[in-house]
């Protein structure tokens, strides 16, 4: 459904987008995962029409994004990450808007208002001013807007910003449906957990650039099966550690990270004594211990050096 | 369609929005009330001061009486205040614009009046106070109109005082010979006598006497009073004072002040929609760009137009402005000010790369051209080098445009000159805010 190729965005001599490639087939939730500032949001806005691309190929539907914009913008939705909305008009009002800015009208156009509304939850608070909603209920709104000319494709960039858990939980579980229900989408967010919970596949963006890109497991498989037992040491000390290490059971092997060392084993806490017992033996405390489980987070820390909230 | 659709959803947030309400129409109207009750004479300009008019009277020879009760008519309709005065004295005020007209009865006038003579009314009048001293020459000449009317009808009605003309008494006429005898006897004469010319002339005026409308035409082209009426020249200093009803500058001065501030602040909408990511999602549907600029424009406008024909309206109701000569020219003035407005301040809004930027920008120029375009001051009031700057903005064709209608009340095939000024502005730049729109839009820069 989707190609990007090669696909690069510059702002003066900023590449915000360097050479990011992937593809997204039909019906697929597709993840675009990385911190703010990595070129998320600059990716969709040039795959939504409304960046010009500086290079790179794109094609949507079938239909080549330089050639055909008009033709891309009828197959496509997009939930902005701001409430793009009209606040001082209903909710009911927003969406017969939207809907005659895409050629609805009459009884098709209200039939769709209210199956939005209903997705939405709204339908009680339809001819209420927009203003007056909370945060949860107008991104609900804003996501619904989205989808008011049933696009094949849908773009959602951050739609769960800066709302509460119970909103959230809501969006993400209406994102599922819409998906169940062959919609493809993709799905930005700096939020793992979200795109573990949702996402059939992720590309991490880092930079500008696709870092990794394929299902949770493949991705996990990249960094390996280990655990990663953390904890602050001297960087001069790492060699010592890991010779004393090479006998302990299930270790793979160690790194020094950012002024701790890092110890990769088949079980973490099987290894926790052995470490106790080392440090102590050159006069040191455990600090700062961390054993992980392979996850995201850790795959983003292996191939970016540095966390998604960073 | 769909500008239709777009227009619609602005005028929906326009009514929404109170505190839209509030600057475009709500401080307006209360600032029509205030300047009506100050400049426009009171409610329904019933009050005397400002909207009464100076009248001089210039007849000596009247009775002392007639003069007086002459005077307290006039004085008591509340239109006028009125000075007796010579000739003289009346043709200084006219000229000085210390009168707006002077009446002229002419010395002999009562001795003319009982002999039937022709007598000649003089108006003069102050040109620089064109619509006061036509007001005079209205009431005057329809007071004419009606003397010379009743006259009319008065000899038709009675045609024997036509004795003045040199003609037979009709006593003398209906008494003659020719009426002698019975009706037959009277038919019969008439008929034999046909070739007679006493009695051709006497059927003449027998059927004459007959159609009242002859006659009545006859007495009309027959005036006992006739008027003339001049421009007087401004003398020295005066020369460049224009009387002008204060009201009817200011409200079309204020309006277009508020319609910049209102027009501004709709421009600005668009920076905020950018902001909120309304405008991306308008973009990244199969709305055409050129028509979501256009829309914008037409109904910015559109709300423009309403403000105006609100305040507009509520001065003519409450403080009887003048609208000008007919509805079209006021029509047009309104709605090349408007959209030449848009225009403008939707090129600011593009140029501009953010709201605060183009929040200071609007207050400076708005500030600015509306002190050197004429809407605080009269512009024969202010220098000529602050006049020529004035013209560079586009509210100084806007104010000269309803100076036109509805001081002067002159229609705008009359003076087309500064409506073509404003559709000009409203053309060209347009074009100019589709292509930077477009190219923008095209670049990202609105993303």
């Amino acid at each position: 459904m989707i190609q990007v190729k090669d696909l690069v965005k510059k702002y003066g001599s900023f590449r915000a987008v360097d050479g990011v490639s992937f593809a997204v087939g039909r019906g697929e939730l597709f993840g675009l995962l990385g911190p703010n500032g990595a070129g998320k949001t600059t990716t969709i806005s040039v795959l939504a029409t409304l960046l010009p691309a500086n290079g790179g190929q794109v094609s949507i539907g079938g239909h080549d994004l330089a050639a055909a914009p008009d033709q891309v913008r009828r197959l496509i939705g997009i939930v902005p990450q701001e409430i793009a909305l009209y606040t001082d008009l209903s909710a009911r009002d927003n969406l017969e808007f939207w809907g005659r800015l895409y050629g609805l009208g009459g009884e098709a156009l209200s039939r769709r208002v209210s199956e939005l509304l209903e997705m939405a939850d709204l339908v009680e608070q339809g001819k209420q001013p927009v203003a007056d909603f909370s945060g949860g209920m107008k991104r609900r709104l804003n996501l619904v807007v989205g989808l008011v000319h049933s696009p094949e494709v849908l773009f959602l960039d951050e739609p769960t910003v800066g709302i509460d858990a119970q909103a959230r939980s809501r969006i993400l579980e209406l994102i599922k449906e819409l998906s169940g229900g062959g919609l493809t989408v993709i799905y930005t967010t700096h939020y793992l957990e979200e795109a573990e919970q949702l996402c059939d596949r992720i590309g991490v963006i880092d930079k500008g650039r696709m870092v990794a890109v394929g299902d949770k497991e493949e991705l996990i498989r990249q960094i390996g099966d280990e655990d990663q037992v953390r904890f602050r040491l001297p960087a001069e000390l790492l060699p010592e550690l890991t010779q004393a290490a090479a006998g302990w059971p299930g270790f793979q092997g160690g790194r020094h990270e950012r002024g701790k060392a890092v110890l990769l084993a088949g079980d973490g806490a099987g290894l926790l004594p052995h470490v106790q017992q080392w440090l102590e033996g050159r006069g040191l405390a455990l600090d700062q211990l961390e054993v992980e489980r392979p996850n995201l987070e850790t795959l983003y820390l292996n191939l970016t050096g540095r966390g998604l909230r960073e | 369609m769909q500008i239709l659709v777009m227009i619609a959803k602005d005028f929906r947030r326009a009514l929404a929005d109170r505190r839209a309400f509030v600057v475009n129409l709500a401080l307006p109207l209360l600032l029509t009330f205030i300047m009506g009750l100050s400049f426009g004479g009171g409610f329904f300009g019933n009050s005397a001061g400002i909207s009464a008019i100076p009248v001089a009277l210039v007849g000596q020879d009247l009775p002392l009486m007639l003069r007086e009760q002459l005077a307290q008519g006039l004085t008591e309709s509340g239109f006028f205040t009125v000075t007796w005065t010579d000739s003289l004295e009346a043709d200084a005020m006219v000229r000085r614009g210390d009168a707006a007209a002077a009446v002229v009865f002419p010395p002999d006038i009562l001795e003319k009046f009982f002999t039937l003579e022709e007598v000649e009314l003089q108006i003069w009048k102050d040109p620089g106070s064109s619509l006061k001293a036509g007001i005079v020459e209205q009431i005057i000449t329809r007071g004419v109109a009606q003397y010379q009317a009743g006259e009319a009808v008065y000899l038709t009605l009675w045609p024997e005082d036509r004795a003045r003309e040199g003609e037979a008494s009709a006593r003398e006429f209906w008494e003659s010979e020719a009426f002698a005898g019975s009706f037959a006897d009277v038919w019969q004469r008439f008929r034999r006598d046909s070739e007679d010319p006493a009695f051709r002339e006497a059927r003449q005026r027998l059927l004459q006497g007959m159609d009242r409308q002859t006659a009545l035409t006859q007495a009309l082209q027959v005036s006992p009073i006739t008027l003339s009426v001049q421009d007087k020249s401004p003398l020295g200093e005066f020369e460049k004072k224009q009387e002008i009803n204060l009201f009817n500058f200011f409200l079309p001065g204020f309006s277009v002040f508020f319609l910049m501030f209102s027009v501004a602040a709709g421009c600005r909408d668009l920076h905020r929609e950018r902001k909120a990511g309304t405008l991306q999602r308008q973009m990244l549907s199969p709305v055409r760009r050129v028509d979501i600029i256009v829309a914008r424009w037409l109904s910015i406008s559109l709300q423009g137009g309403f403000m105006l024909a609100v305040l507009f309206l509520v001065g003519w109701v409450l403080f009887r402005i003048n609208l000008g000569p007919d509805p079209l020219s006021l029509f047009l003035a309104v709605t090349a000010c408007c959209l030449a407005a848009t225009a403008v301040f939707l090129a600011l809004a593009l140029i501009s790369p953010t709201e605060k930027i183009m929040d200071n920008l609007t207050t400076v120029l708005i500030l600015v051209w509306s002190m050197v375009g004429g809407n605080f001051i009269p512009l024969e009031q202010m220098p000529g080098w602050v006049v020529a700057v004035g013209r560079f903005g586009f509210n100084y064709w806007a104010n000269i445009s309803f100076q036109n209608v509805m001081l002067e009340n002159r229609s705008v095939l009359e003076a087309p000159g500064p409506l073509l000024v404003m559709a000009g502005v409203a053309a060209v730049l347009m074009i100019i805010n589709i292509l930077v729109f477009r190219t923008r839009a095209g670049r990202g820069g609105l993303a």
